[in-house]
């Protein structure tokens, strides 16, 4: 008989608004406590100290505009946020400090989030959707220097970037950018050349997440629909369908693979958190606590293997963690 | 008084006496000199002493038989000169000692003190003692060089005899004195202390006679106690000054190897003359050891408390200077010192506290392995046999048994460790201990008591006690001091031991069997408090003090195995309304600890037939457990903080725990956890880590066997906190209501119970404005129990009271049958133009409710559903929370009519057919109602359902009543 699924090993109250987006931040060492930022629909970013399960600093920096992307620079004193007021702001967190040493204004009225790549210490690429409505930017952190424009061919129509992955294949190698959009394709960008090298139709409807193991070469997006899109890239560059996973309830909001490649985990429409063995799909757990759309879900990047953490926000104001490292 | 000041005067005055008495050798001629002595001065007869003595002297010295009198007023007289002058010549000395000695044994009769009178030998004692005063220095040293060996010998022997044979405590006592001073030890402060060389001479010398001394010592000091205690003091006195001066560590160490070669002459001397070598003083230890073990064994049980002080001083100077030498007696020693720490006596006590510390200053047992092997070989026997003692001892004997435990571990110090680094040591005491504090769990009492607390109204709190431990019943005694000194033997334990050790071995025990574990925590308990210092008794610091990380480890894993399910939701009761759900709890290695009541197997349903004594027992493990929660809190103060996490969640399960003792403990341990982490009060506690509990209750609704326990934490959440909660607490109660939605068969009655602490707070919190209008409510019973809070609460201004009367008035004209609405006929579905309520809750009707009052709301959709529960304790709690609901909603009267309205029905039935208890309650919920309803319940169901005239128009239109009407009827 299989396990019943588990309970979440904690809940995470007090955002008091719909938590769009999650990173831990716990590779840092003691007496360093392991951190986890969230990003609310009330504009807030909350620092949460897993240690105390409780938040440490409230950030208010987006106009009490949703944040939808959260991620540090290295360690967990710089954090990039942004929000819906087209702002991404980069705070300085080190001793206690909470303010915004600087902002990209983005001009972008979608909710796609950022994609953020170390290239070389101290030197970040960042991907986001730009002005115009079917562009994407990518700049150089922290210069903010634009590095490239990528604008899909005239009538394309593939409507707005919904979801966006800058990988390279090993640290120092070209890296490469992968975005979803509107019309349910997902395209390979070439950067350095600014030029789309494949196209594939994975979804019906907008897609909503990807995610893209470049060991295997495999990625996975979810849309509003009721499958997963497993595909893959070949050594020509060129992007195919591998597997379509069909799923009971329809839409994911977003889809996140371990860092080991080993599991992902899906947030669910349907208030649920799926968790998949990445190399065959197959399904390992259905978490089920949440009372909303789930809209974000997280894994923590904790030296020891054994403290590291699930989180999953959701609608209902919630963040579950969880601790499946044990049970899978 | 001196008349003759100059030696010529005196020599004038004594010279005829003198004379007389060398002439004829009688006792008058000897007491006219002693009468003339009187009147010469110090100086004056120290030139004249030998004059004088010759005379005596020569009386003595006359060979025959002589007369008693005179021989004992010859001695009086010797020893009243010599008491006014000094010896100054060592051949003066040696014939004068020898000759008094003499006098009590004739050497016809060698070695036995010959029958002489009393009085004489007292004389001849006291002459003996003046004499060995009345020399100085050099002089005195004289007569121990071994050539006076023989001499010494005799006199020593002869007053030994008279010690112990001697049936007068006169003769006695000076006799013990006089070899006191014989051995160069006298208390008085006249004596020029030996140099290390004279002093090492003089051992050699008593060498010889400390074998003979020491059985003599022995045997007095072992004798009748009827003797009397003095003697049995010096006895002691003298026992260990003599033992100490030869046994010396520094002497010992100083007598070379080999026996010094002495001249031809001094040949047969030499014989008499002990080589204080290794090998002697190594037998000669195991003699004394048998002696020592004779007098400690004997004294320390000596009614007179002189005795046992004496006995302390004893191993005072023996640890001191024999420290080597002697050690194979320090067990008996130690034993001695260490069971007289509590005595009764507080001179004995203070005295024994001095000596232990200056022992334990001076590091004699940390630094001596010898020492602190002796000592744990002690404790460990006594270990072995403290079962035994503690099953056959009284009172007193239990006591004195632990004393000495609790002195060797205290004296060990530092060193306990080698007694634990050895399993069977460690084993010995932890089996000890685990039998010496097994509970007394006969009492019924205990699993009888059940707190009803959830029936009466909000418990008010802040007026806790300071949790303090339960008094504790013991199976093996019952003295309060008894436990306190086995506290004391737990934490310094955990004070110098290696607490890793300690609480890994007890944990060990604490798991292993049932038997073991209320013990085993309780004395994790203590140990943790030991080692954090608190309440420790010790006699000397540690040297490193305790490792705040590694007590918080250590702590948190006795936190987690004390939660644990297993250990924490045991059978405490076998009520009716528990007895289901406990018995369903899930047991697994998993603590209770929020968040983490995941999967796990159900137990099988154990024995129904608990034992009182299992469930007594199980109640006494909880409750030690708890007040281990807040000793643990105490030791690490702030520190806390982050383990409320864990463990704020199971203690106020059990504060909700309906076993009186168990949630009075656990009140306590919540205080001392609010104290500890200086929160002002229970409530800063309850609030400021609500989010801590409302995660726990959250999850643990998701189990249903844990759902029982969530909702315990919840009912106790709002009994102690105040209204500032309730924002915190919404969330959760609404999983609570979603809970109860999808299991209303089975968990209902636990369920009710957290709704009906949620009304009762909601009434107390926001009393003033829902019992404005029950002011007017004509229930005495509700008067009785809303009128104090309203008056608390309530702060009656003048337009209220204008209100009231108002009021009063209108609906006294209303109960008389004056409606001020037309029939009910014609006003059907119009709405009355004046409200008649005067108040103006009713205009809320549009804007959204309070969370409060929509938590009300909430709550009484669900009392509708159970109103007809199968259950009849069940439906009389749906009314009791009902009625709590109406007061809640009162002010609300738009949205209160309407759940009235659908309440009606099902309130009906309860009235026409159901228990008469659920009729009483029911007839109770509605205020309106009940004015009239005991009369009402005997008639008709029709009539019987007419909304009482008296309260329902002032809520609604008349017309609406009338449907009531029709519906109710159908």
């Amino acid at each position: 008989m299989a396990l019943p699924p588990p309970d979440p090993e904690f809940v995470l109250r007090g955002t008091s608004a719909a938590v769009h987006t999650l990173h831990f931040s716990c590779a840092g060492q003691e007496p360093d406590f392991p951190i986890l930022f969230s990003g609310s629909e009330n504009g807030f970013v909350h620092v949460w100290n897993l240690k105390t399960r409780r938040v440490d600093t409230a950030l208010d920096g987006h106009g009490r505009k949703s944040v939808y992307w959260v991620e540090t620079l290295d360690a967990k004193d710089r954090l990039l946020s942004q929000g819906r007021d087209q702002r991404i702001c980069l705070w300085d967190l080190a001793e206690g400090r909470t303010s915004v040493t600087d902002s990209v204004f983005t001009e972008n009225v979608g909710f796609c989030r950022c994609s953020l790549l170390k290239v070389a210490q101290g030197r970040w690429l960042m991907a986001m959707a730009a002005k115009s409505l079917e562009e994407v930017q990518v700049l150089e952190l922290p210069s903010k220097t634009s590095v490239c424009t990528l604008k899909p061919e005239v009538g394309a129509k593939l409507g707005m970037p919904m979801c966006l992955k800058l990988w390279q294949l090993d640290s120092g190698s070209q890296p490469w950018l992968l975005a979803g959009y509107e019309d349910g394709s997902v395209i390979l960008w070439n950067l350095s050349m600014g030029k789309a090298l494949s196209q594939l139709v994975c979804h019906q409807e907008p897609v909503m997440s990807l995610d893209f193991d470049s060991e295997k070469a495999k990625g996975i997006s979810g849309s509003s629909e009721k499958v997963l899109s497993i595909w893959s890239l070949n050594e020509q560059q060129n992007l195919q369908v591998h597997k379509i996973h069909k799923l009971v309830n329809s839409g994911i909001s977003d889809i996140t693979i371990r860092s080991d490649k080993k599991i992902l985990a899906t947030a669910g429409w349907d208030h649920r958190i799926r968790i998949f063995g990445w190399k065959k799909m197959k399904p390992l757990a259905v978490l089920d606590y949440h009372t909303a759309t789930v809209h974000c879900v997280s894994f923590s990047d904790h030296r020891n293997p054994t403290e590291r953490l699930l989180a999953a926000g959701s609608k209902d104001h919630r963040i579950s963690i969880w601790s499946i490292y044990t049970q899978t | 008084m001196a008349v003759f000041d100059t030696p010529q005067e005196a020599f004038g005055a004594l010279r005829p006496v003198c004379v007389q008495l060398t002439k004829a050798q009688t006792w008058e001629n000897v007491a006219q000199l002693q009468a003339r002595l009187g009147a010469v001065s110090a100086p004056a007869l120290q030139e004249l002493q030998e004059y004088v003595l010759f005379p005596l002297r020569f009386a003595l010295k006359v060979p025959g038989p002589k007369q008693e009198r005179l021989v004992q007023s010859v001695v009086q007289c010797i020893s009243s000169v010599l008491a006014a002058t000094c010896v100054k010549k060592q051949e003066l000395l040696q014939e004068l000692f020898s000759e008094l000695c003499t006098c009590l044994s004739p050497p016809s009769a060698l070695n036995k003190p010959a029958l002489l009178s009393e009085e004489l030998k007292l004389a001849v004692i006291q002459a003996l003692h003046t004499l060995m005063h009345s020399a100085y220095g050099d002089v005195i040293l004289s007569l121990y060089q071994p050539s006076t060996l023989p001499l010494l010998g005799f006199a020593v022997s002869l007053l030994l005899g008279l010690a112990e044979q001697e049936k007068a405590k006169q003769i006695k006592i000076s006799a013990l004195k006089c070899l006191q001073v014989l051995i160069l030890q006298c208390d008085c402060q006249e004596h020029r202390h030996l140099d290390e060389d004279g002093a090492q001479q003089c051992g050699d010398l008593f060498a010889s006679f400390l074998p003979g001394v020491s059985i003599t010592l022995s045997r007095v000091i072992t004798g009748d106690i009827k003797q009397g205690h003095t003697i049995t003091v010096s006895a002691i006195r003298l026992f260990y000054q003599i033992v100490g001066l030869v046994m010396s560590d520094e002497q010992l160490s100083r007598v070379p190897k080999n026996k010094e070669k002495l001249s031809v002459e001094q040949s047969r001397i030499s014989e008499l003359m002990i080589h204080r070598g290794p090998d002697w003083s190594k037998s000669t230890a195991e003699k004394l050891t048998l002696l020592m073990h004779k007098i400690v064994e004997s004294s320390s049980v000596h009614p007179h408390w002189k005795v046992k002080l004496e006995l302390v001083e004893l191993v005072h100077h023996l640890m001191k200077n024999c420290r080597q030498s002697l050690v194979d007696s320090f067990s008996h020693l130690l034993k001695a010192l260490v069971g007289l720490v509590n005595d009764e006596n507080s001179e004995v006590q203070n005295r024994c506290n001095e000596v232990l510390q200056s022992i334990a200053e001076q590091r004699i047992v940390a630094e001596n392995r010898a020492l602190a092997d002796v000592l744990s070989e002690n404790l460990h026997s006594l270990a072995t046999a403290l079962p035994r003692l503690m099953n056959s001892q009284d009172d007193q004997g239990k006591f004195s048994t632990l004393s000495l435990l609790l002195g060797y571990l205290k004296l060990l110090g530092p060193k306990i460790n080698i007694v634990l680094n050895s399993v069977a040591h460690l084993h010995r005491l932890s089996k000890a201990l685990m039998q010496v504090l097994e509970l007394d769990v006969t009492d019924v009492k205990i699993v009888e008591d059940r707190r009803w607390g959830s029936e009466s109204s909000y418990e008010p709190s802040g007026c806790l006690q300071k949790g303090k431990c339960q008094k504790k019943y013991f199976r093996f005694f019952t003295e309060e001091k008894v436990f306190q000194l086995l506290q004391q033997v737990c934490r310094v334990l955990g004070y110098y031991g290696n607490l890793y050790l300690l609480v890994d071995h007890f944990m060990g025990l604490y798991t292993e069997s049932v038997m073991y574990r209320k013990q085993s925590a309780m004395v994790l308990n203590e140990l943790i408090a030991g080692a954090a210092g608190v309440g420790v008794d010790v006699l000397h610091e540690r040297e490193d003090s305790v490792n705040m990380d590694d007590l918080k480890g250590s702590i948190t894993s006795i936190l987690d195995e004390y939660t644990d399910q297993a250990n924490w939701y045991l059978i405490t009761s076998i009520d009716t309304e528990e007895v289901g759900t406990e018995f369903s709890v899930q047991h697994s290695e998993l603590p209770a600890s929020p968040g983490s009541a995941r999967s796990s197997v159900l137990i099988p349903s154990s024995d129904p037939h608990l034992s009182t004594r299992t469930m007594n027992g199980n109640i006494w493990q909880i409750c030690i457990q708890l007040e281990g929660i807040g000793c643990f809190a105490a030791v690490l103060g702030k520190d806390f903080r982050l383990l409320l996490l864990s463990a704020l969640y199971p203690v106020l399960e059990k504060a909700g725990d309906k076993t009186l003792l168990i949630s009075e403990t656990a009140m306590g341990t919540l205080v001392d956890i609010c104290e500890a982490c200086s929160y002002d009060s229970l409530q800063c506690l309850i609030n400021e880590n609500s989010d801590y509990l409302v995660n726990g209750i959250s999850l643990n609704l998701r189990q249903l066997a844990h759902q029982p326990h969530a909702s315990r934490v919840l009912d106790t959440m709002l009994r102690h906190s105040d209204v500032s909660l309730l924002p915190l607490v919404e969330d959760v109660i609404q999983d609570v209501l979603s809970t109860l939605d999808q299991s209303y068969d089975n968990q209902a009655s636990t369920f009710l119970r957290v709704l009906y602490s949620l009304m009762a707070a909601l009434v107390q919190w926001f009393g003033t404005s829902c019992s404005e209008e029950h002011q007017q409510g004509q229930t005495a019973e509700w008067r009785s129990r809303t009128l104090s809070q309203v008056q608390q609460q309530q702060l009656v201004t003048r337009q209220e009271v204008e209100r009231f009367f108002l009021d009063y008035v209108r609906q006294k004209q209303i109960a008389e049958g004056n409606l001020p609405d037309t029939d009910d006929e014609e006003a059907d579905g119009v709405p009355p133009l004046a409200k008649p309520e005067p108040n103006n809750s009713d205009t809320e009707g549009e804007t959204p409710l309070p969370s409060h009052a929509q938590l009300a709301k909430d709550v009484m959709e669900r009392c509708i559903h159970l109103l007809s529960d199968r259950n009849l304790r069940v439906r009389l709690k749906v009314l009791d929370v009902l009625e709590l609901c109406v007061t809640v909603l009162h002010p609300h009267g738009n949205h209160l009519l309407p759940m009235a309205h659908r309440v009606w029905p099902a309130l009906v039935t309860r009235l026409i057919s159901d228990d008469p208890l659920a009729v009483l309650r029911a007839f109770k919920c509605f205020p309106p109602l009940n004015a009239r309803g005991p009369r009402r319940h005997l008639a008709p169901p029709e009539r019987a359902l007419l909304p009482s005239p008296v309260r329902a128009p002032t809520y609604q239109p008349p017309s609406r009543e009338a449907r009531w009407n029709g519906k109710a009827a159908e």
